[in-house]
């Protein structure tokens, strides 16, 4: 099909007083589209009829718009699937940024309409990958308790047919056991019976959820919309084909054998949490005149648990609530370092206070001893700043925090042989590949391992703030206490998100969409495999194990499990990787296509790759507040700086730019890369091409990359101000001369 | 020795008007905005945190309630409606009690019963000794007070009457002293507060500390009621008969002039009294303040009985002088009433209740400076004398 462009230069939010718009339709006309329109208002009805009329008439099929940035209007001009649009930013990145009228506006703006043309060019329509085989849109969830339930049920009541696994011989899991339960309704201060029960119930009267007890998942195959599990249920061997998969399995409790220091052990009055559960449960609590609870028994402690709980400050609330229900003239304290009742348990923690429990702040609990029959305790205030004893006690409560049931097991080491010694370098640059951990749970036949990475402290989890539930593989989410520590209401609440995550899993995979963060992309990376060396990177470095390799290493893409992040294109020596609408060439036309002026110019030009996630954005806001930043940069956006192909930084340089930026998320412990860790690759694949760069004769300083969140938006000008000096002081790039 | 945790003493409190106690969460708000709080002596945090914890030896040592005047602001900022300003009102009361020896402080703010009684009879005592001893054949053409009592036979019991209520709170400012004091008390060298006793008067006469806090409004209204009180008691107790004659007396047959320096001072004394507690009845009706959201039974029979001590007073006046001639039976009547409301006012509130906040207060602090001074003076002698004793 051949390419007919239109391109369309809105005139409006302040294009027409700072741009000579003629001089931008030449450009247009320079590079022989087949339309060039100008209209005040492009977002108008009647901007966006003008558009249609020239796409009906059969006149373009391609339609750039250069205006505002592809991040506002981009329900406006869409066109369908069949037309081609790309979006030329000159409102947010030119006219909002830069002096009107002036020169280096205008030879800004000229440049990234050429840029716009190049990239048009060189993009075709994504075609959406259907498997060949039948996608299926069961979701399986493992783990029968509170969050396995909740999230069974959520999604066989949106319809779809649902696939519960439970090791015990029933459901119900650790909420079972529990003797009463916090509130999960207003006004959160009463607490209830425990209602498992109920929902056991509701789940055998769903005939969309098949029930396994004493099943376990032996092997877990395949991609999104087409898993392979094998159930082992006793003798039994079971097979199921699902379309995702949530992890419920749930927390245990952290081992009280380790806190002899807390009297574990060394008395038969000191208890855990779970063992007051049962003694509630059995009446075996009268008697019992004075309690106390201790708080972070093991949590927020390097010897133990260096992470909150999070779910026992609100336990021995209920429990001390239970106490007083059974002798309401006992006496209860509780000894906490931070009261953490999140949310409406607030609440509930005042409800406590009322009820007359006393709430004691240690610094470190220094002995819990037994005295003629009674439990005493010693600690370091922190309010008095002195030591505090309190006895009598007949009963002490550990409250011991929990532990992700994805974190038993032995950490997967990764086999290494020995002709691929002389590949430590790439292996390298993976150095912090998340852990996998074979905690003999879906048991995956992947190449990355057995189970999902861990993020930290052994919970499974993807990213601290965006996307929870996401794992590092597509299709599958967990959900509840195995992937981060929370209370009984937060997991039903994660739950539901679980089980809508698994539901659009299944339905974006039967269409060929790609799935969170890139939802509704229907490109796909695609081989070109006459070329492959087998080196390994794209499944080495894919950040989703999306790609699996035969016995010769060949790579064996699984599309349904990408997210089309480009990271494995950006990893590719060889440039076999490619999307229909995002390239090697495509980019590099794009850098082609900037005029470069001449030395004596004295206008130097520096490029910029922005991700697309954070720096993007940005830019944008930048753009939003009128910050002014040098007119010499161009920006190029990037899916993920993971993407960015080092050959990139070879075309720039050789064209005679005289510098190179790259924005990309920040990283390090509490990253922000949609991608895991594309801007960290990018980084060390910089440190590699800075040796070539020596080589060359030109500095390596001229290539540099800089983590920006998307609240540096402030500090833009101030970043690219400090680069653009830097390259001032090094001087024209020395290729200029060889153009 | 580790500090002993007392779950039971949060209930003895609740007797005391403690409330909200629970709800305390110790952000330490409280003790932020107090404009009096200082360092050394942060309240009222501290306090809440120690009854809280049942900490009542520490409680009883503690200076900080005498330190407070109750603006009520930590009142009005506690993010939890923990009433920190009215705990710290109740732990008055409790210290009040605790100081008391004779254990009747305790009774009169724990019992309703026994406070209305004792005042009930302590009232109707007096009465009765009216009855009995009045004179037999009072002047019923003129209003004159000395053919119904004898002067001379009420300033002979009203000093009586100071003499036995100073000796009880002085027992108690003493017990005050004591456990404010601790292991210092022998240590601290007696000069060492007659240094000190400039301070004392002045924060007797002025509550000076009061003035620094936010709400200057309190401060002025407690300053009419004690100067009107003190002035009053002056003309009562020390000047009824003019100290034998040698001024002249206050209680007399006499139709001073208007302008007459006993007039002018019972006039603002009678307006200071009932403005300043009509001010704080209706207040604590309205509860538009902090300090005035919760009333203790006995906050409201010390404003009564001053109110209508006020009252009584004035009216013995306009009786005693209406019409030139005056109405004798009147007069009689409310000068035996006024003796049935200000004599168990006095007897109860000086050593064991309200009144003797006028002691507390001022001692306490000079007993804070004092401990002050005493701790510095030992902190800055004590390298000196590790000095003298190396080079010995």
């Amino acid at each position: 099909m051949d390419k007919k462009i239109g391109l369309y230069i809105c005139t409006g939010c302040g294009l027409e007083e700072a741009l000579d718009i003629n001089a931008l339709t030449a450009v247009g006309n320079e590079e022989k589209v087949a339309v060039c329109k100008t209209c005040q208002q492009l977002c108008s009805k009647e901007g966006k009829e003008l558009i249609k009329q020239d796409i009906e008439n059969g006149e373009v099929n391609a339609v750039a718009i250069a205006g505002c940035s592809f991040r506002v209007n981009y329900d406006v001009f869409d066109f369908g699937p069949e037309i081609l649009v790309e979006r030329i930013n000159l409102r947010e990145h030119v006219v909002w940024t830069h002096t009107p009228n002036n020169e280096d506006t205008q030879m800004m703006a000229e440049d990234y309409i050429r840029m716009g043309m190049a990239k048009l060019k060189r993009m075709e329509l994504p075609e959406p990958y259907v498997p060949e085989e039948e996608v299926v849109k069961t979701i399986m969830v493992v783990g029968g308790g509170l969050t396995g339930m909740t999230a069974a049920l959520e999604s066989a009541k949106a319809g779809y047919k649902t696939v519960l696994v439970e090791k015990e011989n029933k459901l119900g899991g650790w909420a079972a056991n529990l003797y009463k339960m916090a509130p999960v309704t207003e006004p959160f201060t009463e607490i209830a019976d425990n209602y498992i029960p109920d929902i056991i119930k509701e789940i055998e009267a769903n005939s969309n959820i098949t029930v396994y007890t004493s099943s376990k998942v032996i092997t877990t195959e395949g991609a999104p919309g087409m898993f392979y599990v094998t159930i082992n249920q006793g003798s039994k061997e079971i097979s199921e084909k699902v379309g995702s998969i949530v992890q419920a399995t749930g927390a245990k409790p952290y081992e009280p054998e380790n806190l002899g220091h807390l009297g574990y052990g060394k008395s038969d009055k000191v208890i855990t949490q779970a063992m007051f559960e049962e003694m509630a449960k059995n009446g075996k609590l009268s008697g019992v005149e004075k309690i106390a609870f201790i708080q972070c028994a093991g949590s927020r402690d390097e010897n133990h648990l260096p992470y909150c709980s999070a779910a026992c400050c609100v336990e021995s609330l209920k429990q001390s609530l239970a106490f007083k229900g059974i002798n309401p003239k006992g006496i209860v304290y509780i000894f906490y370092r931070d009261i953490r009742s999140a949310g409406q348990y607030e609440h509930f923690y005042e409800k406590a206070q009322e009820s007359g429990v006393n709430f004691i702040k240690y610094a470190e609990i220094d002995d819990v001893a037994e005295n003629s029959g009674k439990m005493v305790i010693t600690l370091d205030d922190v309010i008095l700043g002195e030591k505090v004893e309190a006895s009598d006690f007949d009963l002490v409560v550990l409250a011991n925090g929990m532990v992700s049931t994805a974190s038993f097991g032995e950490e997967m080491v990764e086999e290494s042989e020995e002709d691929e010694k002389q590949d430590s370098e790439s292996q390298e640059s993976i150095a912090n590949k998340p852990p996998v951990i074979q905690a003999d749970i879906l048991n995956l036949q992947y190449r990355q391992g057995p189970e999902i990475p861990i993020l930290k402290h052994g919970f499974p989890d993807s990213n601290y703030i965006c996307f929870p539930y996401e794992t590092r593989r597509t299709g599958i989410y967990t959900a509840g206490s195995v992937r981060a520590p929370m209370d009984l209401l937060e997991t039903r609440e994660d739950a539901t998100g679980a089980a809508l995550k698994a539901v659009q899993c299944v339905e974006n995979v039967s269409v060929g969409m790609a799935l969170h963060p890139r939802s509704g992309d229907l490109s796909f990376p695609e081989f070109n495999m006459n070329r492959c060396t087998q080196c390994k990177r794209c499944t080495e470095e894919c950040p989703f194990g999306a790609i699996n390799e035969d016995e010769k290493a060949n790579p064996l893409p699984n599309p349904t499990r990408c997210r089309r992040c480009g990271v494995c294109m950006g990893a590719c020596p060889e440039r076999i990787i490619s999307f229909k609408n995002y390239n090697v060439p495509m980019v590099g036309n794009m850098i082609k296509n900037i005029e470069i002026p001449e030395e004596d110019e004295e206008k130097p030009r520096i490029l910029i790759f922005a991700c697309e996630n954070d720096a993007i954005p940005a830019l944008d806001m930048a753009g939003i507040n009128k910050y002014s930043y040098n007119a010499w940069v161009r920006i190029i956006p990037v899916r993920c700086l993971g993407s960015l192909n080092l050959i990139w930084i070879n075309d720039a340089m050789s064209k005679g730019f005289d510098g190179v930026l790259l924005m990309g998320c920040k990283h390090g412990e509490d990253y922000q890369c949609h991608f895991m860790k594309g801007s960290e690759l990018a980084e060390y694949r910089l440190s590699k091409v800075s040796e070539t760069l020596d080589r060359l004769g030109l500095e390596s300083e001229r290539v540099k990359a800089t983590q920006v969140t998307i609240m540096d938006y402030d500090k833009i000008p101030q970043m690219i101000e400090d680069f653009t000096e830097e390259i001032d002081e090094l001087g024209p790039n020395p290729m200029k001369d060889f153009q | 020795m580790a500090t002993r945790l007392d779950p039971n003493l949060k209930n003895e409190l609740e007797e005391f008007g403690v409330k909200d106690l629970e709800k305390c969460y110790q952000c330490g708000l409280c003790t932020g905005v107090c404009p009096l709080s200082s360092n050394d002596d942060p309240f009222p945090r501290k306090m809440v945190r120690y009854a809280q914890m049942g900490l009542k030896d520490k409680l009883i040592a503690s200076p900080e309630p005498w330190l407070c005047y109750y603006c009520g602001e930590c009142s009005d900022f506690c993010p939890r409606e923990a009433n920190p300003g009215e705990t710290m009102m109740a732990l008055r009361r409790y210290l009040t009690a605790q100081y008391d020896w004779t254990g009747i402080s305790k009774r009169f703010y724990t019992s309703h019963v026994f406070e209305i009684f004792s005042v009930i009879g302590f009232a109707l005592l007096i009465g009765l000794g009216f009855l009995l001893f009045a004179g037999s054949n009072p002047d019923m053409q003129q209003a004159r007070l000395s053919t119904f009592v004898e002067t001379h036979v009420i300033e002979y019991l009203d000093i009586l009457m100071a003499v036995v209520l100073s000796a009880f709170l002085l027992s108690n400012v003493y017990r005050m002293i004591k456990f404010q004091m601790g292991d210092l008390l022998q240590k601290v060298p007696l000069s060492m507060y007659m240094s000190e006793v400039k301070e004392l008067i002045l924060h007797f006469l002025t509550q000076k500390r009061f003035s620094e806090c936010s709400d200057k409004r309190m401060w002025y209204i407690h300053l009419l009621i004690m100067t009107s009180y003190t002035l009053v008691f002056l003309l009562v107790v020390g000047l009824l008969s003019g100290i034998g004659g040698r001024l002249p007396a206050f209680q007399t047959d006499e139709v001073r002039s208007f302008f007459h320096i006993y007039n002018l001072i019972g006039y603002y004394a009678t307006f200071g009294l009932l403005f300043g507690t009509s001010y704080a009845m209706i207040g604590r009706i309205r509860k538009n303040r902090a300090i005035y959201q919760f009333s203790h039974a006995t906050d409201w029979m010390f404003l009564i009985l001053l109110w209508l001590t006020a009252l009584t007073g004035i009216l013995i006046h306009i009786f005693r002088v209406i019409g030139g001639d005056g109405m004798p039976a009147a007069t009689y009547i409310v000068y035996t009433l006024h003796l049935m409301v200000a004599v168990p006012m006095l007897v109860l509130e000086v050593p064991f209740a309200k009144w003797s906040h006028l002691a507390y207060r001022p001692v306490t602090i000079v007993v804070t400076n004092v401990k002050k001074k005493y701790e510095n003076s030992i902190k800055f002698s004590t390298p000196a004398a590790s000095d003298e004793s190396q080079s010995a």
